[in-house]
């Protein structure tokens, strides 16, 4: 049983969270800093044209600097309604002339290098201390001329920044209450896109429970093209399936009609021998009942060595196993069956050779191919086993031939013979059908290919092809 | 109880007396505490103010109701000298600044010399009447010319300022020498509502121009000005703070109190803690009570001051006030904007402008000294 790992549902969500979060947590952060810079911006501006408009009542007369304070200057600043605000304004020499006597930290170095240079003036905006809170302030430089006498006046204005801050806080409010909205607007969203895009999996889910285990009829679904290639495979897989029941239930069938045959001929044949009185037939006959018996047990041998087979795949894994050894044994295990039918046994062949793979079944594969050529062979007849390389092939693969000189398998049988209990119309030879079937299953099994060949002038040449494989050794 | 009460106003009387804090500019009184027990090693409450001893004795009284072991010391002075005397002499700082003017108590709470309070009452209030949370206004008062109508001789009141010029242009000579104002450069509040009036009014120039030429006196409190409106030393007295003089008109029917139609300008009193205020906690009771709906009641009743707060009913109410005749009203705003008031070199102008107008006759130039 397959576990399941982490759910895609899971993942989704997990992922598409995790980014809403940074997402919105990097805007939280740029909002919370525009804020600032737009707070700052704004309430410098205020500052600096409160400094302006006091500039601007700033004149020379009679060689005396003149000065009359706008209250719009002190409106200005009262906009910020919470801040105290603090004044200053100087002459060249740094002399107050009104205002606050001690303003900390007046840039006396900038101001005089700006009324040197005799430039324009630009505000000098810095941060200080002052009365036990921060203060920002603006310095700000204003020429006065008079007929010939130039004079500088510098005008320095500063206030708190609680306005600054609220301001700030409240753009950054507003941004968070955007954001979260945006937050739980975008994640409902995309849960709604994953429940949807995951909604094709549940039908077919759906589809599959509804079914009965025998309908293996393809799923019809309409699907997006992602989902397709699976619904595609289950299809496949699901028709394997089929194709599988189908062959087993033929196979049930035709074993059921293999064994039932030859039992009703053991039932009448000994009917047959109970009536009988001459001893000679009744003889003749119990010899026939012998026959059809190890005939039927053959049958079932077989059979359950198919079965036994089919269970070693599923359950012993490959080891190394000596091919070459593994053929002698089996030849010289066949020899004697053999020569009872006059049909000799040859070993063509001198080199070793060790594939990966399960021992049991490839002899039960050569016992049944050497069997089948034995059978085959007319008196006096010769089988051939061939275990070669070839090395003019890529890959050099490994081939077993194993030649009869029989009657050999006419081309249209070719491809049936390897259907269970399959026998050529004009064979006569006793036999199951199934040991070249069994033959090829673990020749699959082993990755070989299974050909069958004519050979010359007659007979019939079964060739396994192993592939040449990494870990797989042979010498010489 | 009652022989407490009794005890405590016998005691209040004696204690009654004028101590010279530095100068004679200033009175104290000292109302001691009501708990006889606790006498000896109770608090004081240290309070400076510049409103009448009548006025803010009912609030004294009900402050000693709530917290009777209390002793309150109030030294009452004039505004620009309370201002002088909190910034010169730091070590003798009260516990309660109380003044109507404004632009001065806001230079002290801007420069940095009020506590933060945020007193629980602040809702009982309107919103523009404290600046931050140092500076607290909590009345509501307008600025008024009182005229003794001896010099009407059957001409009508003047209701504008426009009609005043015309009375004073119409009775000529008659108002020489009969003119009262406040002495900008002694009276803070003076100061204020002349500066103000200055950002309001084209009429003022001629006004200052009308003042000039007869001689106006010079006056540095209320009570005296409205002593001499009385006693006809005077006909015309300008810029006078509402409450006093509506009690004077109300007392003696040829004292007439008009708020200018054109424009009547509100001041609000205003009390902050001192920083270094030595009993910060009983000086925010003090704030809470002058705010809360008692003390607003206490100050349309029985102090006859137009509390700030609409809610509070009485003769002096604001609902009362705007049943009078009156022009716009128009509330000095308590904010930065107060500081063009305190500033030197403004002042200087005001002043040049002041004494321009008040010197062509130098015999009368300087202030009128108390009666």
């Amino acid at each position: 049983m397959a576990k399941a790992t982490t759910s895609i549902r899971r993942q989704l969500i997990l992922m598409v969270a995790t980014v809403l979060i940074v997402i919105n947590a990097v805007a939280l952060w740029s909002a919370h800093l525009y804020a600032n810079r737009a707070a700052k911006e704004s309430y410098d501006r205020l500052l600096y044209g409160s400094a302006l408009q006091m500039a601007e009542n700033i004149t020379m007369l009679d060689s005396q600097v003149f000065i009359d304070l706008p209250v719009s200057a002190f409106e200005t600043l009262a906009l910020s309604t919470s801040d105290r605000a603090f004044y200053a304004m100087m002459n060249g020499q740094y002399q107050v002339l009104t205002g606050y006597k001690d303003l900390p930290d007046i840039p006396f170095t900038q101001l005089l290098q700006q009324s040197n240079e005799k430039e324009k003036f630009i505000p000098i905006y810095y941060e200080a201390i002052y009365r036990g809170e921060r203060v920002r302030f603006v310095a700000l430089g204003k020429r006065l001329l008079e007929a010939d006498s130039v004079n500088d006046v510098f005008i320095i204005v500063g206030q708190t920044l609680d306005a600054r801050r609220a301001a700030a806080t409240e753009i950054s409010q507003m941004a968070l209450q955007f954001v979260t909205l945006f937050f739980f607007i975008t994640l409902f969203l995309l849960l709604f896109v994953i429940w949807r895009v995951l909604q094709p999996l549940q039908v077919i889910k759906q589809a599959i429970t509804e079914r009965s285990p025998q309908e293996l009829s393809p799923l019809e679904a309409n699907v997006p093209s992602e989902i397709a290639p699976l619904l595609k495979s289950i299809n496949y897989f699901m028709a394997q399936l089929d194709n599988t029941l189908s062959r087993l239930k033929r196979f049930t069938a035709e074993a059921a009609h293999q064994i039932r045959t030859p039992l009703a001929g053991l039932n009448s044949q000994a009917q047959n021998a109970i009536d009988e009185t001459d001893d000679v037939l009744r003889q003749k006959q119990l010899q026939h009942i012998l026959e059809s018996s190890n005939l039927l047990t053959n049958t079932v041998n077989q059979l359950l060595n198919r079965a036994t087979l089919t269970h070693r795949y599923q359950s012993h894994p490959f080891s190394p196993v000596l091919l070459d050894h593994v053929i002698k044994d089996t030849c010289r295990e066949l020899v004697v069956w053999a020569l009872e039918r006059q049909v000799e046994i040859a070993y063509v062949g001198d080199i070793q050779v060790t594939i990966n793979g399960d021992e049991f079944a490839l002899k039960q594969m050569l016992q049944n191919i050497i069997e089948n050529a034995i059978k085959y062979s007319p008196k006096g007849g010769m089988v051939e086993v061939a275990l070669m390389l070839r090395k003019e092939l890529p890959d050099t693969p490994i081939v077993l031939q194993i030649r009869d000189q029989g009657v050999g398998v006419p081309d249209q049988d070719k491809e049936h013979i390897f259907e269970y209990f399959y026998r050529s119309p004009d064979n006569f030879t006793s036999g199951s059908g199934i040991g070249l079937s069994i033959a090829k299953e673990v020749a699959e099994h082993h990755d070989a290919r299974f050909h069958l060949k004519d050979n010359q002038p007659t007979g019939l040449i079964v060739e396994v092809i192993f592939p040449q494989r990494k870990g797989l050794s042979y010498e010489h | 109880m009652s022989t407490k009460v009794v005890l405590g106003l016998v005691l209040w009387l004696v204690s009654r007396m004028v101590l010279a804090l530095d100068t004679p500019q200033s009175t104290q009184s000292i109302f001691p505490s009501v708990n006889s027990h606790t006498k000896s090693q109770g608090a004081v409450l240290s309070v400076y103010g510049a409103i009448n001893h009548q006025a803010i004795a009912p609030l004294f009284k009900a402050y000693q109701d709530r917290y009777p072991e209390v002793t309150i010391h109030y030294t009452e002075a004039n505004t620009r000298y309370l201002y002088e005397q909190f910034l010169s002499r730091p070590n003798s700082r009260p516990d309660v600044m109380l003044s109507p003017a404004m632009d001065l108590q806001f230079k002290l709470a801007n420069d940095g010399y009020a506590l933060a309070y945020d007193s629980p009452e602040l809702s009982n209030v309107p919103k523009d009447s404290h600046w931050r949370n140092e500076l607290f206004g909590f009345t509501y008062e307008p600025i008024v010319t009182a005229i003794n109508t001896d010099i009407l001789a059957g001409e009508a009141l003047p209701q504008s300022r426009e009609q005043l010029l015309n009375l004073i242009r119409s009775k000529n000579h008659l108002l020489d020498d009969k003119i009262g104002l406040f002495d900008i450069q002694q009276s803070g509040l003076g100061y204020l509502a002349w500066a103000y009036d200055g950002q309001q009014s084209r009429s003022y120039g001629r006004l200052l121009e009308a003042f000039g030429t007869h001689q106006a006196r010079l006056y540095t409190d209320t009570s005296a000005m409205l002593t001499a409106l009385l006693k006809g030393q005077i006909f015309i007295a300008y810029n006078l703070v509402g409450a006093y003089a509506y009690q004077w008109s109300q007392q003696y029917p040829w004292i007439k109190t008009i708020m200018p139609t054109d424009y009547t300008s509100i001041i609000m009193r205003t009390a902050f803690i001192p920083r270094d205020a030595r009993q910060p906690t009983l000086a925010k009771r003090f704030i809470d009570l002058l705010l809360s709906p008692e003390g607003q009641h206490i100050l349309a009743n029985q102090s006859a001051i137009t509390p700030i707060s609409t809610k509070a009913i009485g003769p002096y109410s604001r609902e009362e006030l705007s049943k009078l005749p009156h022009g716009i009203f128009r509330p000095i705003p308590l904010g930065l904007e107060l500081l063009i008031q305190t500033d030197d070199a403004k002042k200087q102008l005001i002043y040049q402008e002041w004494d321009n107008a008040m010197q062509p006759v130098p015999h009368n130039a300087s202030s009128v000294s108390l009666p």
